[in-house]
């Protein structure tokens, strides 16, 4: 029974962790889906995400705001704005002058933004870990075997429904508007698209602009249930998302959500019964076997190689 | 291509004329090499402050044998690789006493090469044993070791009588040492210990290993570690209503634990050298201190200011500006510092240096608990 | 247009605002227990302010700013010149780095021990540029734990010394080879992915290679590393001031000379440079050899070599394991130097460097590698302020570099002049 209760309390623990990849995987996903390259700064813009909360947070403290949702309402449009704000200008800047070169160009172009972001708040606001108010606190007790007794926090049940919510919206969005109905299209076939009439530059700072509002929503989940924020955690993160994204299929956003919550699962399975030191080895151990043996994802579709 | 070689050509000829640039000893260069910047360069303030006023006051009080103590600072941002860089441009620049460095990654491939170079070393923070293990003469510091301040935890954790004990740890040198301190000191006591684990410094996510620690059903956490991560276990430990007391070493003893742990903090054990702004004798310290608009209560500022008293001092008893001889006038004679007399054996270690366990306070304050 | 121009304008000023104004204008300081927002100073807004006028200016005017950039002529005005023959180039190449050698030689004579121990530390990552030239460079193949071979080789030579109490002349042949073994073996399966998932699959297996030397403690000591590593010898001397292994005689007084740490400092430093010549000769000889040809064929049109019976496997393997050989032999010259490793000095950031070197060096030339890693190590220590803004520059760099330079990556002069040639 016992063991029972503690395999849920780690799942738990798991999806929580998941569901945050995935929010910050629709990033990954939905560029590569689209113009065919790995977004490496978007770690980064997650953690500009979380930054740009807590600063909204603090700055409504001083003013005196203490109605919680409003604080949550106002650092989550905050973030939001900022974000997205990036994820547009790093498109602009770094992405849309080298589109259509060789692959590896956009590539290094990622890495040097990834290299600058992480800089330009380390240099901005300082390389010490801060602490992120917890303004979600308490929880439900339930199940409780000898001495364990299973905890579900507020801030997890936040978390899982903050992701449930955006993920509908987006398939909506997706799936019903004309923005993305253009989305798909640029998806498909970039330069048939252009030639229906379709401002497929547009179409891809949109899709910069929601993966990067989507992972400012991620940045203030995840720090508000972590606890602390520095200018490097972005980008371990971001790993973690991109092999989410990858696993359950790069370019599908079903498969994103499934793939964060698998590996959220795997991490905490690893920590719960072997050791949490090894956490990391298995999730790149994964992202490495899923490449190599299965490289179109749970859920993508082969990608022909056309000559 | 051309002007881009030239510019190049001009900064490596411009460099070369910098470092070596070396200078004409009229006084006594004391280096003090920490962490600047970097993410434990508020440690690194604490060393720094200690120093400068230490260089300041024996100056104005007529310096060494009538010559001044001249401070010169050195980043190493305790990164080993730096660390090394610092050593060999201390040796550059003529430095022949130094006050470092802060972390022991970065003391012990720095003491390499200042044993080689008669270099004479007193390090304010590094607590690692295997430091002064090696046999050399020239290594010295002001602050105990991890082997004297893991039995202390130990002890005052078995005087509790804990039913279960789980031991964490961020599997640095420092952590793990104190660590595996606690833990034999435990074994030794016939306390049972539940877990011994490591975790990865620069985690985010410990819930798993909260729930590990709620299924051990332990009464006791000892983390050995840095507080970055003690803050976060303790406070996504409260979130999952685990029960149990926390305990860390003097490098979770930071206000920094505050900001991130907030509330969960109360309660939190700590061991620590003892508060040495805190005694009467030192009021006239710590008044100078605040003067300046400095803070003498961080770990590591008055055991700085003990190491440079220690190497002036050295060098007046020993008559002599020789590294070697200053470290034999440091074995065989004590000395009245600000942290307590100070004797050295052979290794280079205090002859007792003491800790004591503190309870810190969700305000930022701490209490002795004995 | 100018409505139009004027309204992307306004746009682009707000969101230069709305990302620099929150990041720079407010800090987060810690002010006792609790975190509290202050204003920076006037200096940080003013210049957020001017950046904001200076895009707003530059969208509005645009396209008369271009145009007028393009009449005037590119002061790199490589483009329109007749491009230098190969072998004229190739002979002034050669001429200019026998010179840099023959100056490098003598140079550690003169100037200070701290000048020879950073010169020394730019030599290894010249050799780690070189070696990551050829995977990347020569066979554009996007390696971004090149890192991982550097820690094998490291580590090689900490734990045979450590345990088996082996030399460093015998441990770097044994570290290159074994650096170059994990590229082969890990090459294998992942060289048939595609460029981009290559480059994640090597930043995983860089990230993993860290992680279990981090976490293997009772062979590697954990974070806490290998220390204790011996100097080179020179013939069974050693440098230090005294001898610690049995049968060995040290320098100085083999010499009858006085004690002096430069010559140890002075010895490691020649040895990395007759490797680093060494990696640059052999480099250059596989460049010429169809195997280096083969290199830059696939990195061009991987279907047409392919189709033209080339093996993909073996040309790209080869690559592979060539760069992992001379990160092998960086890596023992640097455990040498450091006499102390830890995990710390091999995470991905040090990849991201010798990558910014490669790229900010544009390949072709091995000159520019060379000159890179020079100006990417040692202006960091010119201004020890502007080692702050060292990474931040890198990676801006970096983005410019593919923008505006990406042939330092992806040079098609070569085939362009043998074209030529034959018209």
């Amino acid at each position: 029974m016992q063991d029972l209760l503690y395999f849920s309390q780690q799942l738990i623990n798991g999806l929580t962790i998941g569901s945050a990849y995935a929010l910050i995987a629709i990033g990954y996903t939905m560029v590569y889906g689209i113009i065919g390259m790995i977004n490496f700064a978007h770690g980064e813009i997650y953690m500009i995400g979380a930054y740009t909360a807590l600063l909204a947070i603090t700055g409504l403290a001083t003013l005196g705001v203490t109605w919680l949702p409003l604080i949550l309402l106002i650092a989550l449009i905050c973030a939001m704005i900022v974000s997205s704000s990036m994820g547009w200008a790093v498109e602009r800047v770094a992405y849309r002058p080298v589109r259509g070169r060789h692959r590896l160009i956009p590539l290094i172009s990622a890495i040097g933004m990834s290299i600058f972001l992480q800089n330009y708040v380390h240099l901005a606001q300082g390389s010490r870990n801060i602490g992120f108010p917890a303004l979600i606190e308490g929880g439900f007790q339930f199940g409780s075997s000898g001495a364990f007794q299973m905890s579900l926090s507020y801030m997890q049940i936040t978390i899982f429904i903050t992701t449930l919510i955006c993920m509908t919206l987006l398939s909506l969005f997706i799936s019903r508007s004309r923005t993305g109905r253009a989305c798909r299209a640029v998806s498909q076939d970039i330069g048939m698209a252009n030639l229906l009439g379709i401002d497929t530059n547009r179409i891809i700072s949109a899709t910069f602009v929601i993966g990067a509002a989507l992972a400012a929503v991620a940045g203030l989940l995840l720090g508000m249930y972590y606890g602390s924020i520095d200018p490097l955690f972005g980008f371990i993160a971001g790993l973690k998302a991109f092999t989410a994204a990858v696993l359950g299929g790069i370019g599908s956003i079903p498969g994103a959500m499934l793939g964060g919550l698998i590996l959220g699962v795997s991490e905490s399975m690893t920590s719960g019964y072997l050791s949490g030191e090894y956490k990391d080895v298995v999730s790149f151990g994964l992202l490495i076997l899923i490449l190599l043996f299965k490289p179109t994802g749970l859920l993508g579709k082969p990608e022909v190689e056309k000559i | 291509m051309r002007t881009p070689v030239k510019k190049l050509a001009i900064a490596v000829s411009t460099s070369i004329a910098l470092l070596g640039a070396g200078q004409a000893a009229a006084e006594i260069q004391v280096g003090i090499a920490g962490p600047m910047t970097g993410p434990v360069a508020q440690y690194g303030d604490m060393q720094f402050s200690g120093a400068r006023m230490a260089i300041e006051q024996i100056n104005a009080n007529g310096g060494v044998n009538g010559e001044k103590l001249v401070g010169v600072e050195y980043d190493d941002v305790c990164d080993p690789k730096q660390a090394v860089t610092v050593a060999n441009s201390l040796v550059n620049d003529g430095v022949r006493f130094v006050v470092g460095h802060l972390c022991s990654s970065s003391t012990q491939p720095a003491s390499d090469i200042y044993e080689d170079e008669g270099i004479l070393m007193v390090t304010p923070a590094s607590t690692s044993p295997e430091i002064t293990e090696r046999g050399y003469e020239l290594v010295f510091r002001t602050i105990g070791l991890d082997s004297m301040q893991g039995p202390v935890a130990g002890n005052y954790i078995a005087s509790l009588n804990p039913e279960r004990v789980a031991i964490v740890h961020d599997k640095q040198q420092y952590g793990e040492g104190i660590a595996t301190a606690v833990r034999d000191t435990l074994k030794g006591q016939g306390v049972e210990i539940a877990m011994f684990e490591g975790i990865t410094a620069g985690d985010k996510d410990f819930s798993s290993l909260i729930t590990k620690l709620k299924q051990a059903d332990v009464d006791y956490v000892y983390y050995g570690g840095y507080h970055p991560e003690l803050g976060l276990i303790l406070r996504q430990a409260r979130q999952a209503d685990l029960d149990a007391t926390f305990m860390g070493p003097e490098g979770v003893g930071n206000k920094d634990i505050n900001t991130i742990a907030g509330e969960a903090a109360e309660g939190l054990l700590v061991t620590l050298p003892p508060s040495f702004d805190q005694k009467a004798e030192n009021q006239k310290l710590v008044a100078a201190f605040e003067s300046k608009g400095e803070d003498p209560s961080g770990p590591f500022v008055l055991t700085s200011y003990a190491a440079v008293q220690l190497i002036a001092e050295g060098i007046e008893k020993a008559d002599s500006t020789d590294p070697f001889d200053v470290a034999e006038a440091l074995r065989s004679n004590s000395f009245e510092t600000p942290i307590g007399t100070v004797e050295y054996d052979k290794a280079g270690d205090m002859k007792s240096f003491e800790f004591v366990v503190y309870e810190w306070h969700s305000d930022g304050s701490k209490t002795p608990v004995k | 247009m100018a409505a139009n121009n004027l309204k992307h304008a306004l746009f682009c000023a707000v969101v230069t605002l709305v990302i620099a104004y929150p990041i720079l204008g407010l800090n987060l300081e810690a002010q006792g227990i609790n975190v509290t927002l202050e204003g920076a100073d006037a200096s940080t807004v003013i210049s957020v302010l001017a950046a904001a006028v200076v895009v707003f200016l530059f969208q509005l005017f645009r396209d008369n700013i271009l145009s007028v950039l393009k009449s005037v002529p590119s002061p790199l005005p490589k483009s329109q010149k007749e491009p230098m023959a190969e072998n004229k180039r190739a002979r002034i190449e050669s001429w200019v780095l026998t010179g840099i050698v023959i100056l490098a030689l003598f140079w550690p004579f003169f100037v200070s021990r701290g000048a020879v121990d950073l010169a020394t530390l730019v030599l290894i990552y010249i050799m780690l540029a070189l070696g990551l030239n050829v995977v990347v460079g020569l066979a554009g193949l996007l390696d971004l734990g090149y890192v991982a071979f550097y820690a094998v080789g490291a580590y090689t030579f900490a734990l045979l010394s450590q345990y088996a109490g082996v030399s460093f002349w015998v441990a770097l042949p044994i570290g290159a080879c074994l650096a170059a073994l994990f590229g082969f073996t890990l090459g294998f399966p992942v060289l048939r992915l595609r460029g981009d998932y290559l480059a994640i699959v090597t930043l995983g297996f860089g990230e993993i290679i860290r992680i279990l030397l981090n976490n293997w403690t009772s062979l590697t000591g954990g974070p806490n590393g290998v220390g204790g590593i011996p100097d080179p010898t020179l013939f069974g001397m050693e440098f230090g001031r005294r001898v610690k292994e049995e049968g060995n005689v040290s320098f100085h007084e083999t010499f009858g000379i006085a004690y002096s740490g430069e010559h140890k400092v002075i010895f490691l430093y020649l040895i990395a440079l007759v490797l680093a010549v060494f990696t640059a000769l052999v480099i250059r000889r596989f460049m010429r050899m169809p195997v280096g040809r083969s290199w830059e064929a696939l990195r061009e049109d991987e279907i047409a070599a392919r189709s033209l019976g080339m093996s993909r496997t073996a040309v790209k393997l080869s690559a592979f394991t060539i760069g992992a050989f001379f990160a092998g032999f960086a890596g023992t010259v640097f455990a040498s130097k450091q006499g102390f490793i830890s995990p710390e000095s091999f995470v991905f950031l040090e990849s991201a460097i010798i990558l910014a070197i490669v790229v900010l060096g544009g390949m072709g030339s091995q000159i520019g590698v060379v000159l890179a890693a020079i100006a990417v190590t040692i202006l960091p220590e010119l201004a020890r302020e502007f080692s702050e803004y060292r990474m931040l520059i890198f990676g801006a760099a970096m983005v410019l570099m593919m923008i505006w330079r990406p042939q330092g990556l992806m040079p098609v002069r070569r085939i362009h002049i043998e074209l030529s040639k034959q018209e």
